[in-house]
């Protein structure tokens, strides 16, 4: 496995130094001069020619570039214009919010889908299997903003079983039902057809020919081969969900990164948004780094 | 543990219990559009928001009465004119800044209004310097006594600088150990009002809570949470649920929230300006017969239908009805397609290929929309350019911006609403670039007389000047909407920005 480790960790560095450039060049393609920009209409030549060397942007392409990675190196993320706090401590202290909404709705999406899964795999035909193909396809088109509100309206506004903008545990249900849902149907979707072929390969026909117990066979044998392409899937999606995240935390009005870079985008806090743009970036490629992982775990061959 | 039917009953009806228990809140919540941002000090405030919580915290000499612009004593015990160009003042004498950091005195009061003339390390005024600009300094005749020593009469700082947050006092000694900045934590801020400021986590709740010294009437409650929620329809949720207690709502469900039980909803014209900016500066829109066919192709009527959905009236100039300076005779131009044609004509501008610029929020896209389908009919292709606040609100220091749909929040004093069209914000504010000498020298004028009618008089010729330019299209002066709880008495002022939240009460 050290190979292909090795593989993948290169990989996602070279991912990840993409990224940097690729926010790097965010504020070369700020029209105009960026320190007026950042400044606003108010600021004074003086002013801007002050804040232009202090943020380097005097200085020749190369040695701003050679700075941006620096910084990030040393985990210095810049400045809030705004407020002048570190945009590393305005990030961290966000992080979790949306770490916590993230890992809910993978969790509720897995909690869900893998049970579901593996019943309509198992009952092919049946009233569920059947249920789930016209729940699930008709739920995964529907953008995760308009089932929060969709929820909102009903499980807040109508029945009042939960709260809109209420915090803890409670507070978290709808959010992360709003991220999961359309996840749910697409995880037990892909687990059933991946599980109906796992089902009828060879070695699982002579598990049953000598006597395994169907629900033994499904959940120790055949399960862990076909969550294969549901855990690949999963890794892409983690990226779709943290975007998903963003809308979903301004409809529930939770802090996260996502309203941290609604703000900035709104206040042309670039600093802001490429902190936090970066931070959802190395999110993002370490989840899809754990998913390989997981998967040269369990299942050798995709070396 | 065996589950029975009746525990589950149980649980259940506890669940109830404390369900209900919520529905009498703890603590005033309100829904805030956005959270803090920049610092909260009263030099370098950034909006209303800010405002809003330092006059609660640290108030002037004098406040506004609720829900209206009038003002009323607040931490002076005396405050009356002197002369044209000097205001006494008398400090009641038991106040105390809040932390520990002492009394408050007339050294406080000099130090907070001076701090707005004096540069800053980098040389730049404060954002707020031109609020003080008739300040010539603050003299201190005892502990609780002094004089506002102007250098002209200024009646504008008896409604726009006093009771708001240029009127605040701040202590110098909190100032000096890094009061009022947010960017350190635990951000302080240090007053002598009916609040104090708990705590501020960002992007979750600012508190205030009841200051335990304030020696008047005690606020009505004594915890106040600000509540960041960035979506409208999010926070009319909530309010009809109970989870917050006030929120500005859209205009457009004010019939729906009001529908809510125990809930009140209320919407009010604004003294707010929105227009069709020209930049005079800009070809083709140097030539006025341009700007005047423009004028005449749009139907401001059907522009506010499309942008607001009815729910506001047409303005025909900047000053709002109500305000001193409002001009009830200026012309509301029907729309005359056949003017418009013949201008251009006139102007040799027979076909046009303009931009337009406005802010990404529906409002304006919609209005963007029937002003681009209604120059279509006069030959005038109008591009729509589309910016988010940031990219938007920076567009002004560009010499080719053409049109733009703006907006400027207004306050009581017409010469404040007017500033930002003076040469002098060329660039910054004038997005227009329209200069008129007789124009400042009316508003310079009617800034710094005492006597209203004269006011009046002078701002209604500063914006008849302003309609002869054709550089303006006034579509309207808003309107603001807010919902609350029936057992709640908002005190909201007419712009529905400035809010005195220590004068919340219950009805």
């Amino acid at each position: 496995m050290g190979r292909p480790l090795l593989e993948r960790l290169a990989r996602t560095a070279l991912v990840l130094l993409g990224a940097s450039l690729l926010l790097f060049a965010l504020t070369l393609a700020i029209p105009g001069n960026p320190a007026q920009v950042l400044l606003g209409p108010r600021a004074t030549p003086e002013a801007i020619s002050a804040f232009t060397h202090a943020m380097g942007l005097d200085q020749p392409l190369p040695v701003r570039l050679g700075r941006f990675l620096g910084h990030l190196l040393s985990g210095d993320l810049g400045t809030d214009v705004v407020s002048g706090r570190p945009v590393r401590d305005m990030v961290l202290e966000v992080l979790p919010a949306t770490l916590l909404l993230a890992a809910a709705a993978i969790g509720l999406a897995v909690a869900l889908g893998v049970p579901l899964g593996c019943y309509a795999a198992t009952h092919p035909g049946g009233v569920i299997d059947q249920a789930l193909a016209i729940v699930s396809v008709s739920v995964i088109a529907v953008p995760s903003f308009v089932v929060a509100l969709l929820l909102l309206l009903v499980f807040s506004a109508g029945l009042h079983w939960l709260p809109v903008i209420g915090g803890g545990a409670s507070g978290l249900l709808l959010p992360a039902l709003s991220l999961a849902l359309g996840w749910i149907g697409y995880i037990a979707r892909l687990l059933r057809a991946s599980l109906l072929e796992v089902l009828g390969a060879d070695h699982v026909r002579t598990l049953d020919a000598y006597g395994v117990p169907r629900r033994r066979i499904v959940l120790r044998f055949a399960l862990r081969l076909a969550a294969v392409p549901v855990l690949a899937v999963l890794g892409v999606g983690i990226g779709r969900l943290l975007g998903g995240a963003v809308l979903v935390e301004i409809v529930f009005a939770r802090p996260g990164l996502g309203t941290l870079v609604f703000d900035a985008i709104g206040n042309r806090d670039y600093p802001v948004v490429q902190g936090s743009v970066l931070v959802v970036v190395v999110m993002f490629t370490l989840a899809n780094l754990a998913v390989d992982l997981l998967l040269l775990r369990l299942d050798p061959r995709a070396t | 543990m065996h589950l029975r039917r009746r525990t589950l009953l149980g649980f259940g009806a506890a669940a109830l219990a404390c369900g209900r228990a919520r529905a009498e809140p703890q603590a005033l919540m309100l829904a805030i559009a956005r959270d803090i941002q920049g610092a909260l000090d009263p030099t370098t405030r950034l909006s209303s928001l800010e405002a809003n919580i330092l006059r609660a915290v640290c108030p002037g000499l004098i406040a506004f009465r609720p829900g209206s612009f009038a003002w009323q004593p607040m931490l002076a015990n005396s405050i009356h004119l002197e002369s044209p160009t000097a205001i006494a003042f008398e400090l009641r004498p038991e106040l105390t800044f809040q932390e520990g950091f002492g009394p408050l005195t007339a050294e406080d009061v000099k130090f907070s209004f001076e701090r707005f003339r004096t540069p800053g390390p980098d040389g730049k005024l404060p954002t707020y310097a031109a609020d003080w600009a008739a300040l010539d300094h603050v003299e201190v005749s005892g502990p609780q006594t002094g004089r506002i020593l102007l250098k002209w009469p200024a009646p504008m700082l008896w409604t726009t600088v006093l009771p708001d947050a240029s009127g605040c006092i701040v202590s110098r000694r909190a100032l000096e150990q890094g009061a009022y900045r947010t960017d350190r934590q635990p951000v302080r801020v240090i007053g002598a009002g009916p609040y104090r400021f708990a705590s501020w986590l960002p992007n979750r709740a600012v508190v205030l809570e009841a200051n335990p010294d304030w020696p008047s009437e005690k606020p009505a409650f004594p915890r106040l949470v600000l509540r960041p929620v960035r979506d409208t329809r999010t926070a009319e949720l909530a309010l009809g649920a109970n989870e917050i207690q006030f929120a500005g709502i859209d205009p457009q469900d004010l019939a729906a929230v009001g529908k809510s039980p125990s809930t009140r909803a209320e919407k009010h014209d604004s003294i707010n300006m929105v227009w069709l900016g020209m930049n005079v500066a800009a070809k083709p829109l140097d030539d006025i017969r341009v700007r005047q066919a423009i004028r005449a192709a749009i139907d401001v009527e059907e522009v506010i239908e499309g942008g607001w959905g009815g729910t506001v009236s047409r303005a025909n100039a900047a000053i709002a009805p109500g305000l001193l300076g409002y001009w009830p005779d200026a012309p509301a131009r029907p729309r005359d397609l056949a003017a418009a044609k013949r201008l251009l004509g006139q102007a040799n501008a027979g076909s046009l290929r303009l931009r337009l610029t406005l802010l990404n929020e529906p409002a304006y896209q919609n209005a963007a929309a029937v002003i681009q389908a209604e120059l279509a009919e006069a030959a005038i292709q109008l591009d729509l350019d589309v910016r988010d606040a940031g990219a938007f609100w920076s567009a002004g220091s560009d010499e080719a911006l053409q049109l733009a749909l703006q907006r400027f929040g207004g306050k009581a004093d017409p010469a404040f609403n007017l500033q930002w069209f003076t040469a002098a914000e060329i660039g910054e504010w004038n997005w227009q670039r329209w200069r008129d000498p007789a124009f400042d020298l009316l508003l310079h004028e009617a800034a710094s007389i005492d006597d209203d009618a004269v006011r009046a008089r002078l701002t209604i010729e500063a914006q008849s000047r302003m309609d002869a330019a054709a550089a303006f299209v006034w579509l309207t002066h808003e309107v603001h909407a807010y919902a609350y709880r029936d057992w709640l008495r908002p005190a909201v002022c007419p712009n529905g920005d400035d809010m005195s939240l220590d004068l919340f009460a219950r009805a």
